[in-house]
């Protein structure tokens, strides 16, 4: 942080306020709630200073000067749109030049309703347009590589996505060609949009230039549904924004937050959310007889699955949890107090294990992408399973596999798997499936249906569990996650949950009440419930609430 | 009056291009001489002289030079804009292609002033003549041991290359030309920071005009009291006009700074051409204002007699307007330059170029006048000084001075239009 003596004082509109030394004036007027109007300036990009939107006076120039070029200084006195004539003027005649060779093709453009050339003319300009001549023409619905399409007419030159694919990623694909008002963007020759970034281009275009191939005009925005929450896709937990309807995601915009992804997405993770969504669903708890799942009632269900339960310490060395590496932290919690409490089982015996694989990532990948597929294993380290040192993944990775090898061994007569992928199919040969099938009693919760067929090395564990329950997927719950950083997000809840299903810590304590050994109190009733219970009792999140994470999460503080 | 000729006077030997012939004519005097110098003398010595910038601006030069750092640990880059474009300016190609030993030596004292080793010529694409000619002195300048290591026997090393443009009049804007040296798209650079603390690969660079380092040779030889001599007290030394228009003989010529413009028409170009009388004057390049022949008396040609009626010396581009002129259709030609030339970086710029090209094609064409000048000058005054250069204020002179000055002539195409009902297209149709 910067020193007292690099601080300034400065005053935007008549109000005073001190500011790091070189603060720009855009941020600056931020902090006393004034929006200074901007469409080429970012905070995590260059400055290129083109648009001309973001001017403001400062005293003693002569010109009006663009906010986002412009550092504090001692006693600077500045004045924006809210108190400067000449100020609201230049932005509404750089809204008007924006505009007049704009197509203004508002009722087709998927950016309407979220667009900033909208916003900012009912904003700043609001009058009917003097330009009456031809527009220019420019290249429309240009594929710019697999995932995006580029509107040249509706593209205002901001170079946002130049920048970004200069400065992020590295790889230069697009550039500004020809002069004048047809300069338009496009690929260098040779080359395609195509690097692991490659979607957040569309979520810094102000305007509808840039938009997705496979999600344009799917739906107008304001039909859709929002959900500030985060990607589960890898432990970086990349902030987004979540547009559903009618039950399926529709467009995905990475949500600025410095400490963690600044507003960059990975393509993997923004058009991956689908990938939660199991194609065959299960609908109902099953319980297997005879060979054959059957149908069976929730109360049913946990009363077989309560055979899980041990009272005998000597037995604890029979038993195995997997966990699912997409469980929130407050369903990592209530598996562990259920291995403990209802299992009887130790976290230091090896018995229990989130399944995590390490993966190995392009350079371009590693700008943003964590070498795994778990996007709260650190919250297992703080609640003690595997490691909370920089091995955390690998830890998790061994424990999983050394597990799996005492499923094979035979020794394990109770199984529990919590949650979607607890085990990957891949992992299972015939070996396992048959000491599966041995285990005096085997529990899985998930959201996916049974796969029927078999292959050599790729045998769904489900086939021979004893008792199914119907649980939620990741876009399907809300909870709280740890990312590599130990920066503790909110996953909020991206699709509604199909009619029969349960989050997995109301199955966990559904079965531990039929074993008579009740986790929760009845007041316990959502997930909100749930993380001030975890809160409670877990001193990691002890001080912690929904609202102090907010949207922008907070660092778990190491020293609790 | 008796012009002193620091530039041009050996352009008429044909031989003048040869080293040989130069060093005979006494070049590649002032450079050993300024070897022989402090450079920071140099800089103190050109800073006396109150020599200004050539190339538009009129910013002295020796201040120029006295914001480049000493310390940065970096190289200093001079660069020597030769990316003449300007309508109506051609003064440095004559130097380029007539005395290019001369345009040498002047980069040879600013580099060696600036502590630069490695200096480039940059040159508009379209002049390869010059270019060729600049590549055959250098070359020459190298055999002979005065460019490369050691330069005269000094502890002095100097490169210097030249760079040919690709044809953007965007590129002459000392910010663009960097961009374009660095092998980017020409498009000027916001500042701050300006570009004598990060310049040319984010070094220190100081971008002259031709003209401007052509004169430092006669600085160095004479001294700077006796260039402080010629011209006038603020606009001291001679400068090139490039005369053309409706001149009996245009052409480029040197004269004094403060020298009357009427008498520059007619002694040196000859008058008006065939005995016709003069409408107008744009003494600096098609970016000033222009003048109407009635407001030329006791104007002179300096930077603050032309100022005060409104223009500018510019570039020094004079072109000459005879009674016979249509200045509404030459107020189009000059829209359509900048429309053309606009690089399309900031908005401004990039869509009030067009837009106020095609209003006064509009007003060409015989439609109305009154509003649509109205909605000129409101679009211009939006464009003015909200611009990362200043192409947006060089964009709006012609039709805002034009319109000021000739009114009549703009009314006359709507009134003839309305008696002869003829629909608003422009003779200059093509020009779109």
């Amino acid at each position: 942080m910067a020193e007292a003596s690099n601080n300034v004082k400065i005053t935007i509109d008549g109000k005073e306020l001190v500011v790091p030394k070189g603060t720009n004036l855009i941020e600056a007027a931020r902090m006393v709630g004034v929006e200074i109007p901007h469409y080429c300036y970012h905070p995590h990009l260059s400055i290129a200073g083109n648009c001309r939107m973001c001017q403001v006076h400062v005293e003693g120039s002569p010109k009006l000067t663009i906010a986002c070029n412009t550092g504090a200084t001692e006693g600077m006195v500045v004045k924006t749109q809210q108190s400067s004539d000449e100020v609201s003027n230049a932005q509404r005649a750089t809204l008007e030049f924006l505009l007049i060779n704009h197509p203004l093709d508002c009722t087709v453009c998927d950016q309407a309703g979220h667009c900033k050339l909208q916003d900012y003319y009912y904003e700043y300009n609001g009058k009917p347009s003097r330009f009456v001549e031809e527009k220019v023409h420019k290249v429309k619905a240009e594929p710019l590589g697999p995932e995006i399409v580029y509107d040249g007419e509706r593209c205002i030159l901001c170079t946002r996505c130049v920048r970004f694919c200069e400065e992020v990623p590295g790889t230069t694909e697009l550039g500004v060609f020809n002069r004048g008002d047809h300069s338009v963007i496009g690929i260098q020759p040779g080359h395609e949009l195509i690097n692991p970034l490659s979607g957040t281009v569309v979520d810094l275009c102000p305007v509808g230039a840039l938009t997705h191939r496979r999600w344009r005009f799917n739906t107008r925005i304001w039909y859709t549904n929002s959900a500030d929450s985060i990607c589960p896709g890898c432990s970086t937990g990349c902030n987004a924004k979540v547009y559903s309807r009618d039950g399926e995601i529709v467009q995905v915009k990475a949500r600025l937050n410095s400490a963690v992804n600044k507003e960059w997405m990975c393509d993997e993770g923004r058009y991956g959310f689908s990938r939660f969504q199991p194609s065959r669903r299960l609908e109902t708890p099953l319980l297997l007889q005879k060979g054959v799942h059957q149908v069976a009632d929730f109360q049913a269900a946990c009363k077989e699955a309560s055979r899980l339960a041990s009272a005998n310490p000597g037995e604890g060395g029979t038993a195995a949890v997997f966990l699912s590496p997409f469980l929130t932290t407050e369903e990592i919690w209530l598996s562990l107090e259920f291995a403990r409490q209802v299992m009887n089982v130790t976290l230091a015996s090896g018995q229990v294990a989130m399944q995590l694989k390490q993966r190995k990532l392009t350079d371009a990948e590693k700008l943003l992408v964590s070498p795994d597929y778990a996007p709260n294993a650190r919250a297992a380290g703080l609640l003690g399973l595997g490691s909370t040192d920089e091995n955390w993944r690998s830890a998790l990775e061994r424990g999983y596999d050394e597990l799996l090898k005492r499923v094979r061994n035979g020794g394990i007569k109770r199984l529990l798997l919590v949650g979607d992928f607890s085990v990957i199919i891949d992992d299972v040969d015939e070996g396992i499936r048959d000491a599966i099938a041995r285990c005096d009693v085997s529990v899985a919760l998930t959201p996916r249906g049974v796969t029927p067929t078999n292959g050599a090395g790729h045998i769904d564990p489900l086939q021979v569990c004893k008792v199914l329950f119907p649980t939620r997927t990741v876009n399907e719950k809300s909870g709280v996650f740890v990312n590599r950083d130990l920066q503790i997000q909110r996953l909020k809840q991206h699709l509604d949950s199909p009619l029969n299903t349960l989050p997995e810590w109301m199955v966990l304590n559904g079965i531990a009440k039929a074993a008579g050994k009740p986790l929760l109190e009845s007041s316990v009733v959502d997930d909100r419930a749930l993380f001030r219970e975890l809160a409670k009792r877990v001193p990691h999140f002890s001080n912690l609430t929904l609202a102090k994470i907010g949207v922008q999460g907070v660092v778990h503080d190491s020293g609790a | 009056m008796e012009h002193v000729k620091i530039l041009t006077k050996n352009l008429d030997h044909d031989d003048q291009r040869e080293l040989v012939a130069y060093e005979k004519r006494g070049g590649y005097k002032s450079i050993r001489k300024a070897l022989k110098m402090a450079p920071a003398a140099i800089v103190e010595e050109v800073k006396l002289s109150g020599l200004r910038g050539r190339g538009g601006a009129g910013f002295p030069t020796g201040m120029k030079w006295s914001f480049v750092p000493r310390d940065s640990g970096k190289p200093v880059y001079l660069l020597n804009n030769a990316d003449e474009s300007e309508p109506g300016t051609f003064k440095d190609r004559v130097l380029m292609e007539r005395d290019p030993h001369l345009c040498i030596e002047g980069m040879m004292i600013a580099s060696f002033a600036l502590g630069c080793h490695w200096s480039c010529l940059y040159i508009r694409g379209e002049y390869a003549y010059p270019a060729e000619c600049m590549q055959r002195a250098i070359a020459e300048a190298y055999a002979k041991g005065y460019l490369g290591k050691k330069i005269f026997g000094s502890d002095f090393d100097l490169d210097i290359v030249v760079h040919r443009g690709a044809g953007a009049y965007i590129c002459g804007e000392e910010t663009g030309l960097i961009e374009s040296l660095e092998g980017n798209k020409g498009q000027p650079r916001i500042k701050p920071p300006f570009p004598a603390v990060f310049g040319v690969y984010g070094s220190p660079t100081v971008v002259n005009n031709t003209e401007t380092l052509a004169v430092l040779p006669w600085i160095i030889e004479n001294g700077a009291l006796e260039y402080k001599k010629i011209g006038t007290e603020k606009s001291p030394g001679t400068k090139l006009f490039s005369a053309s228009g409706h001149l009996e003989k245009p052409g480029v010529y040197e004269v004094n700074l403060g020298y009357p413009l009427l008498e520059f028409i007619e002694r040196e170009c000859g008058g008006v051409w065939k005995g016709r009388r003069l409408k107008a004057v744009i003494p600096g390049g098609s970016s000033v204002p222009v003048l109407r022949a009635d407001e030329l008396e006791g104007v002179l040609l300096d930077y603050e007699s032309l100022r005060t009626k409104g223009t500018f010396l510019g570039s020094g581009g004079f072109i000459a307007m005879d009674e016979t002129t249509d200045m509404v259709e030459a107020c189009v030609n000059l829209q359509h330059f900048y429309t053309h030339e606009s690089c399309g970086q900031c908005t401004p710029c990039r869509e009030g170029a067009r837009w106020v090209e095609t209003i006064v094609k509009r007003i060409a064409g015989g439609q109305s006048f009154a509003s649509d000048k109205l909605l000129i000058n409101d679009i211009c005054s939006q464009i003015t000084g909200h611009t990362i250069c200043p192409f947006g204020d060089a964009l709006v002179t012609p039709v805002l001075s034009f319109m000021q000055k000739f009114p009549e002539e703009f009314q006359e195409r709507v009134d003839r239009a309305s008696v002869l009902d003829v629909s608003g297209q422009t003779a200059l149709g093509s020009h779109g």
